[in-house]
């Protein structure tokens, strides 16, 4: 061939020759499908970690650090400080106040009592009240009040002033006798002044109690009671919890034995006397503390155990509850015997000083928040900052120890999200969802446990209900119906399957709820006749002879088993009352009089609740959100089976439903399973429905009465009010977390358990 | 395209045979007609299948073969729109008779399928599936019988080490010969066999047209098949179908050494088809 041909001929090759345009757009597609493919992925990813970001802090525990020891006069016996810690004060043994600044050790203010002749034989203060107590020695109360002034000048630098204001002492113990020790509380009602003495080495301890009566002038009139004596019958004293409501007492004796006491009004009575430590050798209580919320205390011992009691309500011999001190935790063993245990503000941590240890522990979950060295003196007093991002030590050999606390979750652990937890005032361990009330003092309850619980409830309800007929619909559909019909129902199913699940919720709540709860029975009759008016009609038509059935073509059968069971169904809702009246009669409550109502017949033979938005509506209504996606894709499995296979199963002699069974289902397995599957990752995600079709009551019983809160409604219902940050917020995407993880697990499962049975059951 | 006899016709080798006499007739169909809502697809069918013979029917695509075949189980009852006339029966009895249940009438007449379609299961569990639905539960009744058609079907020795295999597992020959064993294992008395062999290679069609030969001791054996060699080979006597209408029906030999009508010994030669 000669190249001029070639030439002559324009580029004879370029029919074969791929267009640049082609090979463009071949490149750009993949690269586009590339980058969607990894965006999915990392969109996944990213959003785990985000969880796990979210997550991650609950569970670091605290960070303490030293920020310094001020030096301060040996005969230190007790300390205060101000909000920020810039100026704490000591009071000396003899009652001198001494404030010193803690950036550099310098003395601020150094104020001295005139005492008139008394000498200071007891000192207690109390930091965050700004009061210190001085007990005399004639038995007298001197109460101080330290007041920090801040102040501004021009260049708008804060200067803080402190003040000590003395008041009237107050004859409180028996005239004559040293206190020895002297407390201060606080009750609504009243305040309460207590100290010590003693008298021919047996402890005396005495209070007054000082009324405050606003005057007509606006003037503040303060009645003082006649001293009396609490706690006669207290064979020793080696030391005495006040919680700071003055509401009970704990009287600690050297033997081991606690001895409480409850306020009636004029003074103290006698409660109960427990022995913490009488299984140990050795049952002396080392250290005591009470911790905030003044319900709960904890003791030391000896060797270092710990035990945490609470008042809670306990049933009395003669039946009736009252509210009695018991034993609701057993802390983890200390490195020695305790040596005191201080209470943290605002919540239920506690500082625990043993064998030269630190331990921050959380009373309610036991966790360890944090754990350190203790200095070298003996430590006497221990006060953390009302938002507890300090704490402050005296020890004995004069040296203020000053710490700062990181601890954003001091109440969450493991064992606050998963483990059984007995909380305060509880009567016991219980896993408990509780994360806001109205008081201050209220302890949050973060267990996930009841969440899943509702999340499983709720999902085994919806499968229990859509399962059956979704599979049973998709069978039906794929193998008996006439194509005509399969062809309408499809896409109506699919329509189903796109109804917004706020709109199912909706129905449920505030219609179907209301509408089934009078006629429960009735609807359990419509329902349960179903499936024997079924199979009684498929007995009767195989009773009929060939000749009548034959007027049916295959796959019309429905049009007279439709309006049969319809019949049934009617019937048995209109039977419902009848046989309520028949089976549920009970003695109405209220008016004595016997009545029919099964709502009332189930909280009285069973003892639980009903509530009319309960698990049923929910699995009902959850149902439906379920049955269209199941049915799809079971149907789709079913009817991708191939006819060769049918008909060969026809051909040997099986009948339908044999061939349907032994056949036709096993062959579409695995598409049956992913749709269950789907499903049932639809009905564990699902918020809506439950948030709108039940009371959301994070309760575990299996009461199908009763409502539920899922994970899913959990985080819709409590996300909005919850604090960026807090523990609430982390801990509802700890359920998130474990939402995801959930439907993560049950997914792989499937598709390992699809990919088993697809290759068990390959079609050719 | 010459008038004379195609070469192909002389290659064709008729088994002869001294069976083929004195056997009764067996199925009888008699002036059967078969619409597919309008379309009539059969017309006027008369034919009697002796016991214990091989009928193969033959005739060009779309001539009802597979229809007429289908009906003798009424695997065509699924389909809508479908109406007959004159009659079926076997052994005397119509399979129309509105007391027969089609089920019992599939278990006296089994099927092979153009193309082998054994079940997701094990090779076991095809075999035996007819007698479980059946409601055969006794393990030794089913081990025997899942040995002995596994045997008649020439397959146990292939076989008999993995019965628990799944069946996909095995070639395109072997699964054909397992769907054999599988209809013959709940023992019909009729075997329908449709272009058995369409989908295999010469190799494995030799191995089922020798079992065809061997089977044919215990059961009726109606064949259809578009292998005029083939027909030649395994059957005792032939219909040629042609447009629905049966043109010919005689003994093998005849039809293929001395057709009576010209469109026989057209189709035969190879001039249409
Ligand atoms: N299920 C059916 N519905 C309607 N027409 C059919 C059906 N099966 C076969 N036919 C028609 O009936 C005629 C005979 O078909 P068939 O028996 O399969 O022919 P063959 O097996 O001889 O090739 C053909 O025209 C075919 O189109
Ligand atoms: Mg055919």
């Amino acid at each position: 061939m000669e190249t001029s041909d070639k030439k002559a001929q324009p580029a004879p090759e370029s029919r074969f020759t791929v267009s640049a345009w082609t090979l463009a757009t071949d490149r750009w597609m993949g690269r586009v499908i590339r980058v969607g493919g990894v965006g999915v992925v990392l969109a996944v990813f990213g959003m785990l970690a985000f969880l796990i970001f979210q997550v991650f802090p609950l569970f670091t525990g605290a960070k303490v650090a030293s920020v310094g020891v001020l030096k301060v006069p040996a005969t230190a016996v007790a300390f205060g400080e101000d909000e920020y810690g810039d100026i704490p004060y000591v009071v000396l043994a003899d009652g001198k106040v001494v404030f010193q600044r803690a950036k550099d050790g310098s003395t601020a203010l150094e104020w001295v009592p005139s005492l008139g002749g008394r000498t200071v034989t007891a000192v207690r203060t109390y930091p965050r009240a700004g009061q210190v107590f001085l007990g005399l020695s004639d038995g007298a109360v001197q109460e101080l009040r330290v007041v920090y002034r801040s102040s501004f000048d021009a260049a708008g630098k804060r200067t803080v002033e402190p003040t000590v204001t003395a008041l009237e002492p107050m004859q409180v113990g028996r005239p004559g006798l040293p206190c020895l020790e002297v407390w201060n509380a606080k009750s609504p009602q009243a305040r309460l002044m207590l100290v010590r003495q003693e008298v021919a080495g047996q402890p005396l301890l005495t209070a007054v109690r000082l009324t405050e009566r606003k005057g007509l002038g606006g003037k503040a009139k303060v009645t003082q009671s006649e001293p009396f004596v609490v706690a006669a019958d207290a064979p020793s004293v080696a030391k005495v919890l006040l919680p700071s409501t003055a509401e009970s007492l704990l009287i600690i004796g050297k033997t081991g034995e606690v001895r409480t006491y409850a306020d009636d009004g004029k003074g103290f009575a006698f409660l109960q006397a427990f022995v913490p430590f009488k299984d140990s050798p050795d049952a002396a209580i080392t250290a005591a503390g009470m911790i905030f919320g003044n319900v709960s205390v904890v003791f030391t011992g000896r060797s270092g155990e710990q035990q945490i009691w609470s008042m809670y309500p306990q049933l009395q011999p003669d039946g009736k509850s009252l509210r009695r001190w018991g034993k609701i935790h057993h802390g983890e063993r200390l490195a020695g015997p305790g040596a005191g245990i201080y209470a943290a503000e605002g919540n239920k941590c506690y500082l625990a000083v043993a064998a030269g240890e630190l331990r921050l522990i959380n009373m309610t979950t036991g966790s360890l928040r944090w754990q350190g060295a203790a200095p070298q003196g003996a430590i006497t007093q221990v006060a953390f900052a009302g938002n507890y991002d300090r704490f402050t030590a005296l020890s004995a050999d004069g040296q203020l120890h000053r710490w700062t606390v990181v601890d954003h979750h001091p109440e969450s652990s493991w064992s606050a999200f998963f483990g059984k937890i007995w909380y305060e005032g509880a009567t016991e361990p219980a896993y408990t969802w509780q994360s806001s009330a109205g008081s201050d003092e209220f302890e949050a309850k973060y267990s996930l446990v009841p969440l899943f619980y509702g999340t499983v409830k709720g999902t085994i309800y919806a499968l229990l209900f859509a399962l059956p007929i979704a599979l049973t619909a998709a069978v039906y559909v794929s193998q008996f119906l006439r194509p005509e019909y399969r062809q309408v129902i499809k896409p109506v199913m699919e329509i189903m399957a796109s109804l917004p699940s706020v709109v199912l919720g909706f129905l449920a709540g505030l219609w179907l709820a209301p509408l089934v709860d009078p006629r429960l029975v009735s609807l359990f009759c419509a329902i349960g006749i179903l499936a024997p008016a079924a199979l009684s009609a498929g007995f009767l038509w195989s009773a009929l002879p060939q000749r009548l059935r034959r007027q049916v073509a295959p796959g019309m059968e429905f049009l007279w088993l439709l309006p049969f069971l319809a019949l049934c169904a009617w019937a048995a809702w209109q039977a419902g009352p009848a046989v309520e009246a028949a089976l549920f009669t009970v003695k109405d409550s209220a008016s004595g009089l016997p009545i029919a109502d099964f709502r009332e017949w189930w909280r009285q033979t069973t003892g639980e609740t009903y509530d009319s938005r309960n698990s049923l509506v929910v699995g009902f209504v959850m149902g439906f959100a379920v049955i269209p996606i199941v049915f799809t894709i079971a149907e789709d499995a079913l009817s991708n089976v191939p006819n060769s296979l049918i008909s060969g199963s026809l051909a040997l002699g099986a009948s339908r439903w044999q061939t349907v069974w032994s056949v036709v289902v096993p062959t579409a397995i695995s598409g049956i399973v992913s749709g269950v599957m789907i499903g049932f990752g639809r009905a564990i995600g699902e918020t809506m429905i439950v948030v709108m079709a039940t009371g959301n009551t994070a309760v575990m019983d299996s009461n199908p009465f009763s409502g539920m809160r899922t994970l899913s409604a959990n985080i819709a219902v409590e996300l909005p009010e919850a604090a960026v940050g807090h523990t609430h917020y982390r801990a509802l995407f700890l359920g998130a977390c474990c939402l995801f993880l959930l439907t993560f697990v049950i997914n792989t499962l499937a598709e390992v358990l699809r990919q088993r049975l697809r290759e068990r059951y390959k079609v050719v | 395209m010459p008038a004379t006899m195609n070469p192909a016709t002389s290659r064709i080798q008729v088994r002869p045979s001294a069976e083929r006499e004195g056997r009764k007739d067996y199925i009888s169909i008699r002036d059967y007609g078969f619409w597919y809502g309008q379309k009539k697809a059969l017309d006027a069918i008369s034919l009697d299948i002796p016991e214990r013979q091989v009928v193969a029917f033959i005739g060009p695509s779309g001539c009802g073969k597979s229809t007429l075949l289908r009906n003798l189980n009424r695997m065509n009852d699924l389909v809508d729109g479908i109406s007959h006339e004159g009659d079926i029966t076997i052994n005397g009895r119509s399979i129309y008779d509105p007391g027969l249940e089609v089920i019992s009438l599939r278990r006296r007449v089994g099927m092979v399928f153009q193309k082998s379609n054994p079940f997701p299961k094990s090779i076991y569990e095809n075999v035996v599936f007819a007698l479980r639905v059946m409601g055969v539960r006794d393990r030794s009744i089913l081990d025997e019988a899942c040995e002995t058609s596994l045997r008649k079907a020439a397959l146990w020795d292939e076989v008999k080490d993995r019965l628990q295999d799944s069946a996909l597992g095995l070639s395109g020959g072997q699964m054909q010969r397992l769907c054999i064993a599988r209809a013959i294992a709940n023992r019909p008395e009729i075997l329908l066999m449709d272009e058995p062999c369409s989908a295999l290679d010469p190799i494995a069609t030799g191995k089922i047209e020798e079992l065809i030969h061997e089977l044919k001791e215990q059961f009726t054996i109606v064949i259809v098949t578009h292998s005029m060699q083939q027909a030649a080979r395994v059957s005792d006597r032939t219909a040629f179908f042609y447009l629905g209408k049966q043109i010919e029906y005689d003994t093998t030999e005849k039809i293929f050494m001395n057709p009576s009508q010209a469109q026989t010994e057209a189709y035969i030669s190879g001039r249409f088809g």
